[in-house]
């Protein structure tokens, strides 16, 4: 009779114990993980952030022709002045099978916080694709032509505008 | 009988401690980058299988399901479903029309290969195998004069064209190798074909010598090496794409073509269609509705539902559906109002366990220029990409 009586004690108490355990290890296990998915606001905040803003009545009035010009604003956003700032622009057909790219690029030396740089960018839109930019059997409508803007510093801030012009 | 209760107090702890998670299981590992493009123009579950720009097309699932090749802009490339390690099979000048696995690390392809054609060859296209791991821009021929491929339980079935009016079969094996070459001849030119459920034989949409359109059906015993016509469409009526072989008859997309006295730059419509396998008058397909515009089918690979890119009426945007050829009923499997669902006969792919369809989309082009934020590479809806629509479940 003592014995059953130990053995029950035990059990219950195994039975606690256990149930005590995984509900403390449930709330450690947890609580790491919900940190992990809130955004990090205390270095976020100070970061410094990079806009680029296309002018659309320029983009609408380029055609495929050589000396094409776009205007754009590279706008620092961030509370730091940034500096070496490259802005590149790629140049590329929606036909992928054609050859490469063409790319042009242009540096703004100094951008305080809250300010805003015009970037020129004198451009061909003639050459690219044009011998197979009409339909094909493998491509059966004209191709668009594609300009990718991407400005970065060398502390890896980027901004990237992406416009796609009908043919 | 203390050493017993320690002993089990001692078992509960290393129970209780097993069962804990080291800290680092519980963090939520990212996602693919492919996986996790959601587009929400076709509804939900539907996952985005590639990105940028490029005119995509013909879809088709290796026979594991893992990997999916498809052309851009005409050439050929094959994925990992879940991820964009993008793999080149041929040069950017070949220009292939249709791509099919034929075994887990070959693929053939129908096109040609630059400069290969000659004038009096630009009705037929040659097929082409590759094999993964070797040198993958490497093709080898494996015939020429090839006017409709389909694969089959052991490798491919082509059609070749012996004359100008004259058309023949020819079966490959899963490497590609060419086994037999049917000496009965098919009057007329053959532009699509795909096999019986039981592979035994194959149905053929056929063009007619002296008929302008394709508006024939055939059915050929791989057996007996014989064929016999089984529809003929009159007026103008022509066979689009693929016709599909089912136990419940044989499926066909047909309609009539516009003529110059009507084309008034509306789109022809096209209807779904069914015929016995042992011949007779086509029936409008049951369980789709009168007024259903259809373009493209596909079986599934356990012959039980018929994959539709179609419309439930000429005004209706179009759509995926399925057709469960049993119970004659239809289901639309994505829900796009606004985005261009690719009708090419070879623009949908089944995956292989038959739980989602490879789709090509994009939304419509905007005659203005327009900004995105993301890198061309990144954008989705700008282009044509790939999408995997589950259907009646979630995609393998």
């Amino acid at each position: 009779m003592k014995g059953i009586v130990l053995w029950i004690s035990g059990a219950a108490l195994a039975f606690f114990f256990t149930a005590g355990a995984f509900l403390l290890l449930a709330n450690l296990a947890s609580a790491p993980s919900d940190k992990s998915l809130t955004p990090d606001s205390s270095s976020g905040g100070s970061r410094p952030a990079l806009d680029l803003s296309l002018d659309e009545g320029q983009l609408a009035s380029l055609s495929p022709l050589p000396n094409q010009s776009l205007d754009l604003t590279v706008n620092n956003e961030g509370s730091r002045q940034l500096s070496d700032v490259n802005v590149t622009l790629g140049v590329s057909s929606e036909n992928t099978s054609l050859p490469d790219s063409l790319y042009y690029r242009q540096t703004v030396e100094k951008l305080p916080p809250g300010e805003a740089a015009t970037v020129h960018f004198e451009f061909d839109l003639s050459t690219l694709g044009q011998p197979v930019a009409r339909p094909t059997a493998a491509v059966p409508e004209p191709s668009r032509k594609i300009l990718e803007i991407r400005a970065t510093t060398p502390e890896g801030i980027s901004a990237v505008r992406t416009a796609i012009l009908p043919p | 009988m203390l050493s017993r209760t320690t002993a089990l107090l001692i078992a509960a702890a290393f129970a209780t401690v097993g069962c804990a998670h080291p800290h680092e299981e519980v963090s939520i590992a990212p996602l693919a980058p492919a996986a996790s493009k959601v587009d929400p123009g076709l509804g939900p579950g539907t996952r985005a299988l590639s990105s940028g720009p490029g005119y995509k097309g013909s879809p088709s699932w290796s026979p594991e399901g893992d990997r999916i090749a498809f052309t851009i802009d005409g050439y050929v490339v094959d994925k990992p479903a879940g991820s964009e390690d993008l793999r080149r099979w041929t040069t950017r000048d070949f220009v292939a029309e249709d791509t099919e696995w034929i075994s887990d690390d070959t693929l053939t392809m129908l096109g040609a290969a630059p400069g290969s054609k000659t004038p009096s060859e630009e009705t037929s296209s040659s097929v082409y195998r590759a094999r993964a791991g070797k040198n993958s821009l490497g093709l080898e021929k494996v015939a020429n004069g090839v006017l409709a491929m389909t694969p089959d339980r052991e490798g491919l079935i082509c059609a070749l064209e012996n004359r100008a009016y004259e058309s023949g079969l020819m079966l490959t094996d899963d490497s590609g190798e060419v086994y037999r070459l049917y000496t009965t001849p098919i009057q007329g030119h053959v532009t699509a074909l795909s096999p019986s459920p039981d592979g035994d034989q194959v149905v053929l949409a056929v063009r007619p010598p002296g008929d302008l359109e394709t508006s024939e059906l055939r059915v050929f015993d791989l057996r007996k090496g014989k064929g016999l016509e089984i529809t003929r469409l009159h007026g103008n009526q022509e066979i689009l794409g693929t016709p599909q072989w089912t136990e419940q008859g044989i499926y066909f997309v047909a309609g009539k073509k516009n003529t110059p006295m009507d084309a008034d730059g509306s789109e022809p419509l096209y209807f779904l269609y069914r015929v016995p396998a042992e011949g007779g008058a086509p029936e409008p397909a049951p369980g789709v509705g009168e007024d259903f515009v259809a373009a493209s089918i596909r079986v599934s690979p356990d012959g039980e539902q018929l994959a539709v890119i179609g419309r439930l009426n000429p005004q209706a945007p179009p759509n995926l559906y399925v057709l469960d050829l049993v119970a004659k009923d239809l289901k639309a499997v994505t829900t796009n109002e606004d985005m261009e669902i690719k009708t090419g006969p070879d623009d949908l792919a089944w995956s292989p366990g038959g739980r989602s369809v490879a789709i090509v989309a994009r939304g419509t082009p905007s005659t203005e220029p327009e900004v995105r934020a993301e890198p061309a590479d990144r954008l989705l809806r700008d282009f044509y990409n790939l999408y995997e629509v589950p259907v009646g479940g979630t995609p393998q």
